[in-house]
């Protein structure tokens, strides 16, 4: 699927235009702080209804006005497919509306069913170097990507988890009790889930790492559930029993998949406390490319394909050498294949060896998009 | 213009109304037939004297006991057990369900501090023990609670205070649908449901 154009109004230094991105391949070229990453996060918005940085929504308007609106059409990249898709996001003061082809959606959840997007940006470095939460979250978002069902077992999970951990500072052990067969069930589901993740994230990384880091070595994913695997529900419940009255001092849950971990290793040792920092930028830009391939492959399967995310990568082939780009490049869906990417590049990268007849280009100058 | 702007504060406290609705409505009322403003401020001034709970079910009623509760045709060995008053009226209106209601007047909550202690449960175990001195013993409770983290956290907790009593305890697949207005997929909805109920 692709963006034919994008309107954008009062979205932070963006100027107020119509931008049309009907190619495979966009590039936006310019200066920092100019507007390139405002612009993918626009993109980005429209895709999910929310923002990839992580700030306040409130933040986004532009200086002087309490509002903003986004605006595009998209062709949904299956075959036959009549019209575009409309999709609008507008906020005034605090309140969002999102529609598409102009009805109201009331959950972000339909949106991200509709029209997905991957971005490829700085903070990922943390997936490989951060804490075991910043690894979650991408797994639990590539998850979420690749199946509905495992969104609404996170919301749940995490929904119980709250429960659990309010019931825990009142010593209400009659709640923890009705609680726990939930928190079991959907705990469960998530370890499943994940455990189905790890074997399509397996089949597929230690040899996409190696084509692009050529370290010798291969780089293997695994992961590492908080509880024990393999038990009886009624064996977990026991392991959460003996573990109650020391959690009930702590007034927290102390296990459970918020408490898993996903880990990188090569010979046998933990990779990432040994990797240069060019090493682990890697891991985070291939589990990105992964994340792409699993969506297009789950969509193939089921009939709907071939249909790519819109990938968005800002800045990404920055901090890589000449041989390294290639070979990541080489790992992105070839031209053809009808997939949508907008790349940033500062004005100095050579960005021209990566054009061709069917680039659009841009400058971006101050919120101003030029041809 | 003050009679105006505290009239419109009123107003936007309601569910769903912000200050243009509010407006809107306070306009309308100022143009209207001074006989309609008068009748609505009459309804409203005594609702909530003419609807009070049922002292047995907790539902709303302008009787005590309510007509549920007071009909003698109902099934006595059959209790449905709701979070809220306003659900006993959407089960009524679908006409599936010919037992006794139990009002909860909530949902078990840590997170909100609600705890079995706020809810009607010791009333609904004395209900239960009393119809044994009777000739229409409860049977069966049926936990009538939508399928969110605290319903289910509730029906649980229900099922482990009643059992030891004898009680059996079922679930509605579904929850109720929201809303007096039922439309016909949702008595469809209900009336599968209660056909359906699965022991807990
Ligand atoms: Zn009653």
């Amino acid at each position: 699927m692709s963006f034919r154009k994008i309107r954008v109004a009062s979205f932070r230094n963006l100027q107020d235009a119509e931008i049309p991105t009907d190619s495979e391949q966009v590039f936006l070229i310019g200066e920092n702080g100019q507007g390139k990453t405002n612009f993918l996060e626009a993109l980005y918005y429209l895709c999910y209804g929310a923002s990839f940085r992580g700030q306040m929504d409130s933040l986004i308007p532009a200086q002087g006005s309490d509002r903003f609106m986004l605006q595009a059409s998209w062709s949904n990249g299956v075959a036959g497919a009549p019209l575009d898709d409309e999709i609008a996001v507008s906020m005034k003061g605090r309140v969002k509306d999102i529609t598409l082809n102009g009805k109201s959606l009331r959950d972000r959840k339909e949106l991200v069913a509709h029209n997905p997007a991957v971005v490829f940006c700085h903070e990922d470095f943390s997936f490989a170097a951060g804490d075991p939460e910043r690894r979650r979250f991408f797994f639990d978002q590539c998850a979420g990507m690749l199946s509905l069902g495992y969104i609404d077992t996170l919301r749940n999970y995490k929904h119980v988890l709250k429960q659990r951990n309010a019931a825990l500072k009142e010593s209400a052990y009659d709640l923890i009790d009705v609680l726990d067969p939930q928190f079991v069930r959907y705990g469960i589901m998530l370890m499943e889930e994940r455990k189905q993740l790890l074997h399509k994230f397996k089949a597929v990384f230690a040899e996409s790492y190696e084509h692009v880091a050529m370290l010798g070595v291969p780089v293997t994913i695994e992961y590492a559930p908080s509880w024990p695997e393999q038990v009886s529900l009624d064996s977990l419940f026991d392991y959460l029993r003996r573990r109650r009255s020391e959690e009930v001092v702590l007034g927290t849950t102390r296990s459970g998949p918020h408490r898993d971990k996903w880990l990188f290793r090569c010979n046998g040792e933990n990779f990432t406390d040994k990797a240069s920092t060019g090493q682990l930028r890697l891991i985070s830009l291939v589990l990105r490319i992964i994340e792409v391939r699993l969506y297009e492959e789950r969509e193939r399967i089921s009939g709907e394909g071939p249909r790519w995310p819109v990938l968005l990568l800002d800045d990404v082939l920055l901090e890589l050498d000449l041989g390294r780009r290639r070979r990541l490049l080489e790992l992105l869906p070839a031209k053809g294949q009808g997939a949508q990417s907008f790349f940033t590049f500062l004005p100095e990268e050579p960005w021209q060896d990566y054009v061709d007849r069917s680039t659009l280009v841009y400058k971006v100058n101050d919120g101003r998009f030029e041809d | 213009m003050k009679a105006l702007e505290d009239l419109v504060a009123l107003l936007t406290r309601l569910p769903g109304v912000g200050r243009k609705s509010a407006l809107r409505m306070a306009y309308y009322l100022l143009k209207a037939d001074p006989r309609y403003a008068e009748s609505l401020a009459g309804h409203i001034a005594v609702l909530q004297q003419q609807i009070k709970f049922c002292s047995i079910c907790g539902s709303y009623t302008e009787t005590d006991p309510c007509d549920v509760c007071g009909n003698p045709q109902r099934n006595r060995n059959l209790v449905c057990v709701v979070e809220q008053p306003q659900d006993v009226i959407t089960i009524e209106a679908s006409k599936e369900f010919q037992g006794l209601y139990h009002v909860l007047g909530g949902l078990l909550s840590p997170l909100d501090g609600i705890g079995p202690d706020r809810l009607r449960i010791v009333s609904l175990l004395q209900r239960i023990r009393q119809s044994r001195l009777t000739g229409a013993v409860i049977e069966e409770v049926v936990i009538a609670t939508n399928p969110t983290v605290e319903g289910d956290t509730t029906a649980l907790y229900l099922k482990k205070v009643l059992e030891p009593e004898g009680i059996r305890v079922t679930r509605l697949a579904t929850g109720i649908p929201v809303g007096g207005d039922l439309e016909y997929a949702d008595r469809l909805t209900l009336a599968r449901s209660f056909r359906g109920r699965q022991p807990l």
